[in-house]
């Protein structure tokens, strides 16, 4: 949103040319700004109201601000490590959100800021919209079409060794509940067939209602034991990846007397984004790289924030402040992709030899560099604290100058050179 | 500029001014204070102090 065709006087009939000209006046961010509006017109306050409060927002929001040359990296550091020490070490596994097990404190905190590619449990959270979030039935349609189905969840399968012959005996209830939508169950059971057939290369004959049998071409014993093995791996419905999925009635922002909301184990936000009945904008998953290929990258960094801050709240350590976390983000996608701190991100690319060589492996990287005949201009902090020279940080940073006369009794603060 | 300086800024210039006063430049001010140091944060906050701090294109 440009700064000029922002129009507060639209969105709130509370806001008159007086109180916009007195809350536009401040050095506050837009965000803010709107917030600022907010309020005064669910208050109904009037201008000199509008004023005091944008004045103590102002001062708030200038206190809070960080100085120049502050070393914003080194405190993000330590105020994340610190926290860091006191989580519990062997929280490996604990049981999250509706029974699904995720990976929590210290684990997963290492698994965000080292960017790996797939998560120990990958987990979604799926919101649903419309008459899906408040119907069970209608939820449940949305679950079976995410939910991996196999045979062995369908009925039984027996084998016969004497003809050949797999059976696969299915269970008429499961078929129904599993396939809502259609109701004739010859339908069902031609379809679960026809994915058999094309998967294991075998013609299958159907016996009754909800029997189907099948066997390998030639008779052979470890073929037809071959088959059975490739039958469980059959996915008839739902997405390969996601072995389970929970389903919860939750209170949330978007209807206050609950709405069904499924928790899936395993991920694959790319296919359940497209699913009828699936709310694309609420959804999401705990894995940053797929949500980097599916939404971008500004989702990417937006989900590093919530992810971490997160773990550090399960952990009841959310006294941390969320801007050094997001610095964490901004410095891990940056680049327009996700780079992991650490030797395969941040500090191994860095420009600075020298830098380079203070974190790991400095022998190597020494010689690599004096076989290539690299330069290092030395503008980093690490280069020059190595070399000796003041680094551009805090006091090392002020570039003095000094005149004849007092600097600042004439308040511009000429001071002649 | 009073109360324009960042922490950083104002400790360079005292610190700057403390050298200068230990060197034995004149103390701008009258004062109790025997050490340099305090000397020179005497001096800033009576606004005397020469300095300039450049911060880059403004």
């Amino acid at each position: 949103m440009s700064e000029i065709d922002y129009d507060p006087q639209q969105k709130f009939d509370g806001v008159d040319d007086d109180i916009e000209a007195v809350v536009e006046d401040t050095e506050l961010p837009r965000r803010l700004k709107t917030k600022v509006y907010r309020t005064v017109d669910e208050r109904g306050a009037g201008v000199e109201d509008a004023d005091q409060i944008a004045k103590a927002v102002e001062n708030r929001y200038l206190d809070t601000r960080v100085d120049p040359l502050d070393p914003v990296g080194t405190v993000s550091a330590q105020s994340i490590g610190e926290p860091g020490t006191q989580m519990t070490m062997n929280t490996f596994h604990y049981a999250g959100v509706a029974e699904i097990d995720v990976t929590q404190g210290l684990p997963r905190l290492i698994e965000l800021v080292d960017a790996r590619k797939e998560p120990d449990t990958p987990m979604m959270t799926v919101h649903l919209e419309d008459e899906f979030a408040e119907n069970r039935e209608r939820a449940h349609e949305v679950v079976w079409k995410i939910e991996a189905t196999r045979i062995l969840a369908l009925g039984d399968i027996s084998t016969d060794v004497a003809d050949m012959l797999v059976r696969v005996d299915l269970n008429p209830d499961t078929l129904q509940e599993r396939w809502p939508t259609v109701d004739n169950l010859a339908e069902i059971v031609g379809e679960i067939s026809e994915t058999i057939e094309s998967k294991l290369g075998v013609d299958v004959v159907q016996l009754d209602e909800t029997v189907i049998e099948f066997g390998p071409d030639e008779p052979s014993y470890r073929e037809l034991l071959q088959l059975v093995e490739d039958l469980r791996e059959i996915v008839f419905k739902g997405i390969e990846d996601i072995d389970r999925v929970v389903i919860r009635r939750e209170d949330t922002e978007e209807s206050e007397d609950g709405e069904f909301v499924l928790y899936t184990e395993g991920s694959e936000l790319g296919n359940v984004l497209g699913i009828e009945g699936v709310d694309a904008s609420r959804t999401t998953c705990n894995n940053i790289h797929e949500i980097h290929r599916n939404l971008g990258i500004e989702a990417a960094r937006e989900s590093i924030i919530e992810e971490t801050m997160n773990t550090l709240e399960e952990q009841g350590l959310d006294d941390v402040n969320i801007r050094h976390l997001m610095l964490v983000a901004d410095i891990m996608t940056n680049g327009g992709g996700i780079q992991s701190i650490g030797r395969h991100g941040i500090s191994g690319s860095k420009e600075s030899v020298l830098a380079r060589a203070a974190f790991e492996v400095t022998v190597n990287h020494l010689l690599d560099a004096a076989i290539h005949g690299e330069i290092d201009d030395l503008n980093g902090v690490t280069e020059n604290v190595i070399v000796g020279k003041p680094i551009k940080l805090g006091t090392g940073d002020v570039n003095l100058r000094m005149g004849s006369e007092p600097a600042r009794t004439d308040g511009t603060g000429e001071g002649a050179d | 500029m009073a109360g324009q300086d960042n922490r950083y800024e104002k400790a360079r210039i005292i610190g700057a001014r403390a050298l200068q006063v230990a060197y034995g430049a004149p103390v701008l001010i009258d004062t109790d204070q025997t050490q340099p140091i305090l000397i020179a944060a005497e001096e800033y906050d009576a606004g005397v102090l020469p300095f300039t701090v450049r911060r880059g294109e403004q």
